[in-house]
């Protein structure tokens, strides 16, 4: 019976494991947001801060000056080209170094989202950044802008959300719960719970039958080949 | 108990009916087998002995034993991997060499072995081999106390004695001597002071150790007791390294020259050759050496003792340009009094590493060693026959208005009806060479052209079925890329368009400068094609393929160079191009880059639009795996039907690669991390860690889904982890797949399952239109390949067997999977030291043509879902005939008789 337990108990520890997907030793990172908004430039205008305190738990703050005219007109000219929004994370850890990143998506879904976005930060799995994402929830209508799709925008303040894809502990053989599944079996038949009563044929006659029908049909096409 | 054997025998009358094994007489019908030995290392042909025969070694760590006369395999033995198998000393013991002190004694003479080899260096084996049938009779070892300089040891043998030579570098020699046969110390180690040896300039040459320094030889005989230094001056100083002429004790080749620092050993003056090899002939000693100058083979002898040229030895052949450089390893000649010189065999290694057998002036045989390091294959569609061909034409042709296709019509008819009324009268036109060769495509495309792509830069054109070499091709200074990157092989049209040409492409790198190379031809025939060799002049850092072009349907090649300029190769097809994404991986820093391409103004541009970065904090993570899916993948089934009757839908996301990164850890030893990043969008879509795991790794990545398999260090067992994605229960687009839009989390199904083998390979079978099932193909360290259907490797496998997962079709969850007999491809035709496995598509659906490649060579084909677009091998077409023509005829004379008694019926 102790053996049981310490089955169980195994099998209930892999079963937490396997659903981790947070870290060991918490931390919090700020991530500068740098946005490009001329075609193939090399120059980033600053966007905003975000603010994770906590890895673990994903909530962040989200500071976002709201976009000058100026800003503004130039993303609809990026997006009347069909053109890259490219955005430059820096993210800066809580031991002080830093890392860069740049990720970008069509110009023109960001107005068609009214500047609604969702910014996708992957983990390792010791809480270093793998990369950053961004991209838009809602599906688009067109997939260029139109002079007129451009007029639709009303917005002039992003609205960005921020979520973490954590790593995953990868899954080990289940031995255990194997063993412990053969074991209960074991122990059922034993006990004799399942004993069933019924005639031979009663219990197996789906077997009996196929291969009844089987040896019927092989038997009659070797007598025509044997002619 | 009845009952329970009643049902055992049921139940296995069942499984019998469904094995999925080869039948006995099915044995090589559609698959063979190419065994190498690898790139020859050293060699002693023997014809005076009573089984004449060729002794060799190789760099594949091989030693065998050839057939003078045809050169296939009488024995072979695989040794272990390298550096344990590495041969560093081959030495037979012969009569027929009755020279110098590093011969062996005559046979008989009781020194307990027939051929000796030394391998490896921590532990050094020492093994005595049966030349006859290639058993090992004895073996011993010895470790050095310091491994690390080991590897620079060296042996050398000399009157049963076996001496290690262990240099330390600018300091001394370490010479210890063994008993051959029984490793034996003789007496202790004696240390010879030499502080002007380095790894660069000194070689054994027999028992003397000859250095190079400035214009003058230093040599120090090893074996003699006074341990006198030699100096000999040269004229000028040398540009290469020196060699050790084998056969000599103390001769060396300088500069192309033979020196001779022994005085006991006297050598002839004004030679030179690029190869030597001292042999007998009329009892006499022979030097011979061989060159090679405008595609003639020149091979030259002179008497060692008077230094009197050797005319009956002397001839001239012409030396095929797919060899390569030739040097010459070894020759013998049968011993008789003034024998002509006829009965000499010339053995030669070539820069394409084939084995070349001359003899009389003409090549006796060859044999293929390159294919031993294969490292890319493609199948190619064999062209159509003629008629067949015409036919596509008329098919393809845009259809016009219906006066001009009846024309076409009739004009290729009145052109077949010509072609078939000369054919009779026997003035049609000849076959082509590719028709002669039967290279003709069958009317279900399991008859292709396999072009195998070799290390050494030399490729190969096979026929799939009869394993016959119809072309060769050598690109001799074409290197593969940094970082491990082998050379590619790329089709870059098929054979569909007719009357074009198919066209194949090798990317390399130029041996010399670093710059990218192309190289163009057809891979029916082997011939150069759109130019042949292009030197380009930027280093090649990724690429890729593009669309098809409109005009002559080439698949372009898009390039991108070491500082992000963007090329394309033809350069009609630049404006395919655009819009075209790349990525690039750093595997050391483990850094991801993704461009987009923009083809406007006749100018191509790439912009950096994302990067990733898997290295983690100090980039201590490195790169060990990456698995695209294979472009020609078509997914027949959208979704899987789960027990409820609803549809999960796949995550089928083109452009989803799998990274897997390794690094060791200061609490979980080793950590293995799997990535998958869509490498359009730049989205690290899923990522997966395992702890206490290390390489080998073999990744295959198909459809929705993954399989890898590594080495749990903890457990001391192979283990392999099965990924499914699935989008859910709704699809965001079924028609358009689009990164920039795609579900951004999609449900990970996930299991691990022990493996009870050491995986080498892993690969996925592939048909036309992906409606067969997939099965992976599990190349194993032991040689063989099992099939293992992916239903058994499937993640959703239940572990409670719940109602759900039986209506799914899901087989109850085990830890271990099995690898039954019947599932392994290759029966008994082991493929030693398998490396990797290509799949292609044939033109039956039910069936996927495979390769594997090792040392050896194994084709064959698989039928994942059985052949049921395929009537069985031993149908019985005369009973079917008989059946139909008795059931017509009946219901003829069974009607006619019908009819008959109706009319008399009615006259009643």
């Amino acid at each position: 019976m102790y053996s049981k337990a310490k089955f169980v108990l195994i099998f209930l520890l892999g079963v937490v494991a396997s659903s981790w997907g947070f870290l060991e030793h918490d931390s919090w990172i700020t991530v500068e947001l740098q946005h490009s908004l001329v075609a193939n430039s090399e120059s980033f205008s600053f966007r905003g801060n975000v603010t994770i305190p906590s890895l673990n738990s994903g909530l962040a703050n989200v500071e976002q000056p709201a976009l000058s005219t100026v800003d503004l007109d130039l993303l609809k000219k990026l997006a009347l080209g069909n053109e890259f929004y490219r955005l430059k994370a820096t993210v800066v850890y809580s031991n002080g170094a830093k890392a860069q990143f740049i990720t970008s998506n069509k110009a023109c879904r960001l107005l068609q989202a009214q500047l609604n976005d969702v910014l996708w930060v992957s983990l390792d799995p010791s809480g270093y950044v793998t990369g950053i994402t961004v991209s838009q929830d809602t599906a688009p209508a067109t997939a260029e802008c139109t002079q007129e799709d451009v007029k639709k925008l009303v917005e002039t303040q992003f609205s960005t959300d921020v979520l973490i894809r954590h790593a995953e502990l990868a899954p080990v053989p289940d031995t255990a719960g194997f063993i412990q599944k053969v074991e209960r079996e074991r122990e059922a038949r034993e006990r004799g719970e399942v004993r069933d009563n019924r005639g031979f044929f009663a219990k197996y006659w789906m077997y009996i039958v196929p291969v009844v029908l089987l040896v019927f049909i092989s038997g009659a096409t070797n007598q025509d080949g044997a002619k | 108990m009845q009952e329970k054997w009643l049902l055992a025998g049921l139940s296995v009358a069942l499984l019998i009916s469904t094995c999925s094994a080869l039948y006995e007489d099915q044995i090589r019908k559609f698959d063979w087998r190419g065994v190498n030995v690898g790139a020859l290392k050293q060699s002693r042909v023997d014809l005076n002995h009573f089984q004449p025969r060729i002794l060799v070694s190789t760099n594949e760590g091989v030693v065998a034993s050839l057939c003078v006369k045809t050169g296939e395999l009488v024995w072979r033995q695989v040794l272990e991997q390298k550096p344990r198998g590495d041969i560093k000393l081959l030495q037979v013991s012969g009569f027929s060499d009755d020279s110098s002190d590093t011969a062996a004694a005559p046979m008989g003479s009781n020194l307990g072995f027939d051929m000796l080899t030394v391998q490896g260096h921590a532990p050094a084996l020492v093994r005595g081999w049966n030349t006859n049938m290639g058993a090992l009779e004895w073996e011993w070892s010895i470790m050095p106390m310091n491994i690390e300089r080991a590897q620079d040891a060296m042996w050398i043998y000399s009157k049963s004695v076996l001496y290690h030579v262990l240099p330390a570098w600018r300091s001394h020699l370490e010479v210890t001597a063994y008993f051959a046969s029984s490793g034996h110390s003789t007496g202790s180690t004696s240390k010879v002071i030499a502080p002007w040896i380095t790894p660069e300039s000194c070689t054994l040459s027999g028992t003397f150790y000859v250095c190079t320094e400035g214009k003058q030889l230093i040599s120090l005989d090893l074996v003699s007791k006074s341990g006198q230094v030699i100096r000999t001056s040269l004229e000028t100083e040398p540009n290469e390294k020196t060699q050790a002429l084998t056969g000599l004790n103390g001769v060396v080749i300088v500069d192309g020259k033979p020196i001779s620092v022994n005085k006991e050993q006297s050598i002839c003056g004004g030679l030179q050759s690029s190869s030597y090899a001292v042999g007998s002939f009329n009892y006499r000693k022979i030097l011979a050496f061989a060159d090679l100058s405008s595609g003639i083979l020149k091979i030259n002898a002179l008497y060692l003792d008077n230094c009197a040229p050797a005319a009956e030895l002397e001839q001239s052949l012409p030396f095929p340009k797919h060899f390569g450089t030739p040097s010459l390893n070894n020759f013998d000649c049968k011993q008789k009094r003034n024998g002509e010189g006829k009965n000499c065999l010339f053995l030669f290694s070539t820069t394409s590493e084939s084995i070349v057998a001359v003899q009389q002036g003409r090549v006796r045989w060859s044999r293929e060693e390159a294919l031993a390091n294969v490292i890319d294959s493609q199948f190619v569609d064999l062209p159509l026959a003629d008629t067949e061909g015409t036919l596509e034409n008329e098919m393809k042709g845009k259809a016009g208005d219906i006066a001009s296709a009846f024309l076409r019509r009739i004009t290729t008819q009145a052109v077949q009806i010509r072609s078939l009324f000369l054919h009779v009268i026997g003035l049609g036109p000849p076959p082509t060479a590719t028709q002669r060769a039967g290279l003709v495509r069958d009317s279900f495309g399991l008859h292709k052209m396999l072009v195998l792509l070799t290390r050494s830069g030399k490729i190969f054109g096979i026929d799939n079925v009869s394993g016959k070499h119809h072309w060769q091709l050598y690109l001799s200074n074409v290197s593969g890329f940094a970082n491990n990157e082998q050379m590619r092989l790329i089709v870059q049209r098929s054979a569909k368009h007719f009357p074009l040409q198919p066209l194949c492409t090798i990317l390399g790198k130029n041996a010399v400068n670093g710059n990218g190379v192309l190289y163009r031809f057809n891979p029916i025939t082997g011939q150069v094609a759109e130019g042949g060799l292009v030197q380009l002049d930027y280093k090649i850092k990724q690429l890729s393929l593009l669309e098809e072009t409109e005009k002559d349907f080439v698949k372009g090649i898009l390039l991108i160079d070491a500082s992000n300029k963007v090329h394309v190769y033809p350069e009609h097809a630049t404006p395919l191009a655009d819009g075209m994404y790349l990525y690039t991986a750093d595997v050391k820093s483990a850094e991801l880059s993704g461009y987009f391409i923009k083809y406007a103004g006749g100018q191509l541009s790439s912009t950096h639009i994302w990067n990733a970065r898997l290295g983690g904090h100090n980039s201590e993570q490195q790169i060990i795996g990456v698995a695209g899916k294979n472009p020609i993948e078509h997914v027949h089934s959208q979704g899987r039907v789960l027990g409820d009757r609803s549809v999960l839908y796949k995550y089928i996301n083109p452009n989803l690669v799998a990274f897997v990164t390794q690094a060791p850890d200061s609490t979980h030893k080793s950590v293995l991390n799997l990535y998958l990043v869509d490498v359009v969008s730049g989205s690290v879509v899923f990522t997966m860690t395992h702890r206490k795991v290390r390489a080998p790794l073999s990744i295959v990545h198909s459809e929705n889904w993954l399989a890898y398999s590594y080495f749990n260090e903890k457990l001391r067992r192979t283990e392999i982890t099965t990924i499914e994605l699935y989008e859910g229960k709704t699809q965001a687009n079924s028609s358009v797949w689009s990164s920039l839009q795609a579900p951004p989390m999609p449900l990970v199904e996930r299991q691990s399952y022990i493996l009870p083998t050491i995986v080498e390979a892993l690969r996925e079978t592939i048909t036309e239109r992906g409606i067969t099932n997939k099965h992976v193909l599990i190349g194993t360290a032991s040689g063989s390949i099992v099939e293992m259907p992916w239903h058994m490797l499937d993640p959703r496998r239940p572990i409670a067997s719940t109602t759900q997962g039986r209506e799914e079709g899901a087989i109850p969850y085990i830890p271990e999977l099995p690898l039954p007999t019947e599932s392994h491809i290759n029966y008994n035709q082991t493929v030693a030291r398998l490396r990797n496995i290509y799949t292609a598509p044939s033109g039956l659906e039910s069936t996927c043509l495979v390769v594997a490649t090792g040392l050896d060579l194994f084709v064959t084909r698989v039928a994942p879902s059985k052949t049921f677009d395929l009537l069985k091998e031993d149908f019985d077409y005369i009973l079917i005939s008989i059946v139909l023509v008795a059931l017509t005829s009946g219901s003829l004379i069974v009607k006619h008789l019908a009819s008959r008694k109706l009319l008399k019926q009615a006259w009643k």
